[in-house]
C-alpha cells in the first residue's frame, strides 16, 4: 500500500489532518487499529452505556494491554477509545481554547516550559477548528483570550441548576460562564441538533462532533483518503537516509504488511505514539525512533479531577441532559501560577446517583424501594474540578519488557505521580467548591476521591531545541525529517482545559505545513520530500 | 470448558425446556454447583415463555410489591430479553437458575402463586435482598440462593430503574437514552 502521507490513527488529530490534506489533493492512507463503529448500532451502544458497560471496549481486549506503576495508578480503561473516530467517539465534547498564558508558563511564572508557539500564532487555527467541529458558545467568559471570529453556533442555554449556582457564585465574586462545546445547538454541517439524549459518551443522534461522522467521511468523499480499519501499526521502518520508509502494520490475520509514503504522521494518542516510537528501534536509534533527546514518552500528564457535591432540600432535576453548560475559568487564569495551580470548575447538570444506583444500593424491595428512589433522587448538586498538572520527567510512558499485546508487541507501561503543586490546587479547589455549595445552603457537602480526565498529554513535546523536545513547532520530529507527531502528546504543558480543540487546531496547522512541503506554490507535480 | 456428564444432562434439560435444578442429583440437578457453573452449563437456549413468566412474577414482588402494569411489564421483558441475547449465555443461565430455584421453593410454577404468596415465599427465603451476610443460612439450595440475591436481584432492579418504568417513578418521561425536548433542562419539571 502506498500514499503520499501515511497517518497512524483516525481520531481527533488524524481525522482532522486527513481531511485537511485530502482537501488539498494529497493522497492519504489512514491506518486505524480499531474498527469502524457502525452508527446504526448506536442504540445498542447506548443501552450498554446505560448498564455501566464500556461500549467502546477494544476487541480483542489484550490489544489494549498496559501496566501501571508509580505512586498513582493512571488507568486507561474508559479513558481512550480505539476505532475510527478515536477518543472523539466518547469525549464529552468540551471545546475550549487554551488561554494565552497557558503557552507561557515559564516566561510569566517561572515554572515548566513555554510552548514554541503562542496563542496569537494559533488563533486562526482555533477559529478553523471551531468551524470544523461546530463549537457552540458565546463570548461571556471574562478571562477568554481574544477571538477573531464568533462561535459558529449559539451557546446551549444555562441549565436549571446553573441558574442556582450563578447567584451563589456572584455573591462570592466567582464568575460563572457558558462552557463552549462541539455539539450542535442547531443543525450544523449535515449533523442533527442535540436532542438531549443524556448519553453523550455515546451520542445516538450525531449532534456531538465526532470525526467518524464528519471529517473522516468528508475526507473519503474527496477521493484522496483511504481509511484502513483494524490495521495496527507495529513499527516504523527506516530508509538508509534515516527517513521513515514504511509503517509495518498487521490486521487480524497478523500477517505483516507495509504502508509506504513520503510523509508519515503518528496520530494515535500520547500513549500509543510514544509506544510506537519506542518500538521502532534500529541500530541507529536503539532507544527508539525520534528519540535523540531521550524524551519520547517523558512528561506524561493528565488532568487530575475531583467532584465536590452537596445535598439540596429541593429537587434540582438532574439527568435531563448529558453535558454541563456552565463553568468558571477564573481559577485557571487570575492567579500567580508560580505558586497556585490552575483549575477549572465545571458546574454539573447531573450530580448524585440516578434511580438505578439508588435502587440497587437501597437493599429494599417493593413499595419501600419505590419510596426510597422517589425521596432520594434529584437532590444533589455538584462541581467537577480539573486541575493543571505540571510536566514532570519522571511521569512517563515506557515499554514493559514482560508484557505483550495480541500482536506480540511490548505493552506500554505508565509511571505516574502527582506533585505538591497539583495537590495544593485540588485542595484549594475543594475549599472554593465547598464554599459555593455552602452558599447554596446545601448539606452533606463532600468531595469524591481523586480521578483523572480522559486526557493523555505530553510524551513527545514540541520545542525549538532538539535536546529538550521531540518535535519542532510544525510538529515534525527533530530527528526524522519526514515524520510528524500530532495530538496532545506534543503539548508542552497541559493547562487545566480539555485538549481536543487544541489538538484539532494544531492538526490543521500541521496539515498546512505538510501540504506546503508536498505541494510548494506553483508546483504542478508533487515535490520531492525535504531532506 | 470441561465436558462432563452433568453438563451434558443439564444442557439437554435446558434444551428441552426443563428446569435443570429439578433433575435428581445423580443427573446433575443437586449438589454444590456455583452460579457460574450453572450459567455456563445452561447454555444459550432461549428462555421459555413460562420461565420468563416466573422471572417477571419474581420481579413484580421485588420491584413493586404488586402486579405490573402492562407498561412496567413490557419494560422489564425488554430488558430481560436484551440481556438474554448477550451472546455469552451468562444471563440466560442466571435467569434460568433463578427460575429453577423459585419453582423448587414454590413446589410448582412460581408464577401461579398470587402476589401475597409469592411475597411470603420470597420473604421466608430472604430472596429480595441483595446482601448476604457472612455465615447467613441460605436455605435448601444455598448456591442458587446466593446467585439470585447477589446477581439476579441487583440486575433486575438496575434494569428496571433504567427503563421508562423506573424513570416514571421519579416522574421523568424522557431520561438518559430517551431523547426529547432540548429546552427541558433549562427549567424545573412541569
Amino acid at each position: 500500500m502506498e500514499a503520499e502521507v501515511g497517518i497512524v490513527g483516525a481520531g481527533a488529530a488524524g481525522g482532522v489532518l486527513a481531511l485537511e490534506l485530502a482537501r488539498r489533493g494529497i493522497r492519504v492512507v489512514v491506518l486505524e487499529s480499531g474498527p469502524r463503529h457502525d452508527f446504526a448500532r448506536r442504540g445498542e451502544y447506548v443501552r450498554r452505556y446505560l448498564r455501566h458497560e464500556n461500549p467502546w471496549q477494544t476487541v480483542p481486549r489484550n490489544l489494549d494491554r498496559y501496566t501501571v506503576g508509580g505512586p498513582v495508578a493512571y488507568q486507561l480503561e474508559g479513558r481512550r477509545a480505539r476505532g475510527v473516530g478515536g477518543s472523539t467517539l466518547h469525549w464529552e465534547g468540551y471545546a475550549l481554547r487554551l488561554h494565552e498564558s497557558d503557552f507561557r508558563l515559564h516566561s510569566r511564572y517561572g515554572i515548566a516550559d513555554d510552548w514554541p508557539i503562542s496563542y496569537p500564532d494559533l488563533e486562526k487555527y482555533y477559529a478553523a477548528a471551531e468551524r470544523m467541529l461546530g463549537v457552540a458558545g458565546t463570548a461571556d467568559e471574562p478571562w477568554a483570550s481574544p477571538r477573531s471570529t464568533p462561535f459558529p453556533l449559539p451557546a446551549f442555554p444555562l441549565s436549571y441548576s446553573d441558574k442556582l449556582f450563578a447567584p451563589a457564585c456572584r455573591s462570592l465574586g466567582i464568575g460563572l460562564h457558558h462552557l463552549p462545546q462541539a455539539r450542535n445547538s442547531l443543525p450544523y454541517d449535515g449533523r442533527a441538533q442535540c436532542r438531549a439524549c443524556a448519553t453523550c459518551q455515546v451520542c445516538p443522534t450525531g449532534a456531538k462532533a465526532s470525526v467518524d461522522l464528519a471529517q473522516i467521511p468528508q475526507a473519503e468523499a474527496t477521493g484522496n483518503a483511504q481509511v484502513v480499519a483494524e490495521a495496527t501499526a507495529l513499527r516504523l521502518e527506516l530508509s538508509r537516509s534515516g527517513e521513515v520508509r514504511a509503517v509495518v502494520y498487521a490486521r487480524r490475520d497478523r500477517a505483516e504488511q507495509r504502508l509506504t509514503a513520503r510523509v508519515f504522521v503518528l496520530a494515535g494518542g500520547a500513549v500509543e505514539n510514544a509506544r510506537l516510537l519506542l518500538l521502532s528501534t534500529s541500530r541507529e536509534s536503539p532507544a527508539g525512533l525520534a528519540n535523540g533527546s531521550g524524551l519520547v514518552g517523558k512528561f506524561f500528564t493528565s488532568h487530575p479531577a475531583i467532584d465536590v457535591v452537596g445535598r439540596a432540600r429541593e429537587q434540582v432535576y438532574p439527568y435531563r441532559i448529558g453535558f454541563s453548560t456552565a463553568m468558571s475559568r477564573q481559577f485557571a487564569i487570575e492567579r500567580d501560577r508560580a505558586t497556585e495551580g490552575a483549575f477549572l470548575l465545571e458546574f454539573l447538570n447531573s450530580a448524585g446517583p440516578a434511580p438505578d444506583r439508588i435502587a440497587v444500593a437501597s437493599g429494599l424491595s417493593g413499595e419501600a424501594l419505590r419510596r426510597r428512589v422517589r425521596e432520594e433522587f434529584g437532590h444533589w448538586l455538584g462541581i467537577r474540578v480539573y486541575a493543571e498538572q505540571l510536566p514532570d520527567r519522571v511521569n512517563a510512558i515506557s515499554l514493559n519488557p514482560r508484557v505483550r499485546d495480541s500482536f506480540g508487541s511490548l505493552a506500554p507501561h505508565i509511571h505516574y505521580s502527582l506533585g505538591a503543586y497539583e495537590r495544593r490546587a485540588l485542595d484549594e479547589a475543594k475549599r472554593i467548591s465547598g464554599r459555593i455549595l455552602a452558599t447554596l445552603g446545601l448539606s452533606d457537602i463532600r468531595s469524591t476521591g481523586l480521578s483523572f480526565a480522559a486526557h493523555q498529554i505530553g510524551t513527545h513535546r514540541m520545542g525549538g531545541d532538539p535536546r529538550t523536545s521531540v518535535v519542532d513547532v510544525n510538529l515534525r520530529a527533530h530527528d526524522v525529517s519526514n515524520l510528524y507527531l500530532v495530538g496532545s502528546g506534543c503539548f508542552v504543558t497541559a493547562s487545566a482545559s480539555p485538549p481536543t480543540l487544541t489538538i484539532a487546531a494544531l492538526a490543521i496547522r500541521a496539515a498546512e505545513h505538510i501540504a506546503a512541503r508536498l505541494r510548494p506554490a506553483g508546483a504542478s507535480e508533487p515535490a520531492a520530500p525535504a531532506r | 470448558m470441561r465436558f462432563t456428564r452433568r453438563r451434558l444432562l443439564v444442557g439437554v434439560a435446558a434444551a428441552l425446556g426443563l428446569d435443570p435444578l429439578s433433575l435428581p442429583g445423580w443427573l446433575g440437578g443437586r449438589g454444590r454447583v456455583s452460579a457460574v457453573h450453572i450459567a455456563q452449563a445452561a447454555g444459550p437456549a432461549p428462555l421459555a415463555g413460562l420461565e420468563l413468566g416466573d422471572l417477571i412474577a419474581f420481579a413484580e414482588v421485588l420491584l413493586e410489591g404488586r402486579t405490573f402494569s402492562a407498561r412496567e411489564r413490557a419494560a422489564l421483558v425488554d430488558y430481560i430479553e436484551e440481556r438474554a441475547r448477550d451472546g455469552s449465555g451468562y444471563y440466560t443461565g442466571l435467569y434460568r437458575t433463578t427460575v429453577g430455584l423459585l419453582n423448587r421453593l414454590a413446589g410448582g410454577r412460581f408464577s401461579r402463586l398470587d402476589v401475597a404468596k409469592r411475597a411470603a415465599l420470597l420473604m421466608r427465603y430472604h430472596l429480595v435482598s441483595s446482601d448476604v451476610r457472612p455465615g447467613e443460612p441460605l436455605g435448601p439450595l444455598p448456591e442458587q440462593a446466593r446467585a439470585v440475591r447477589t446477581q439476579t436481584v441487583p440486575d433486575l432492579i438496575g434494569g428496571y430503574y433504567r427503563s421508562a418504568a423506573g424513570w416514571a417513578v421519579v416522574e421523568y418521561s424522557t431520561f438518559p437514552g430517551r431523547c426529547g425536548d432540548l429546552a427541558r433542562y433549562t427549567g424545573p419539571e412541569p
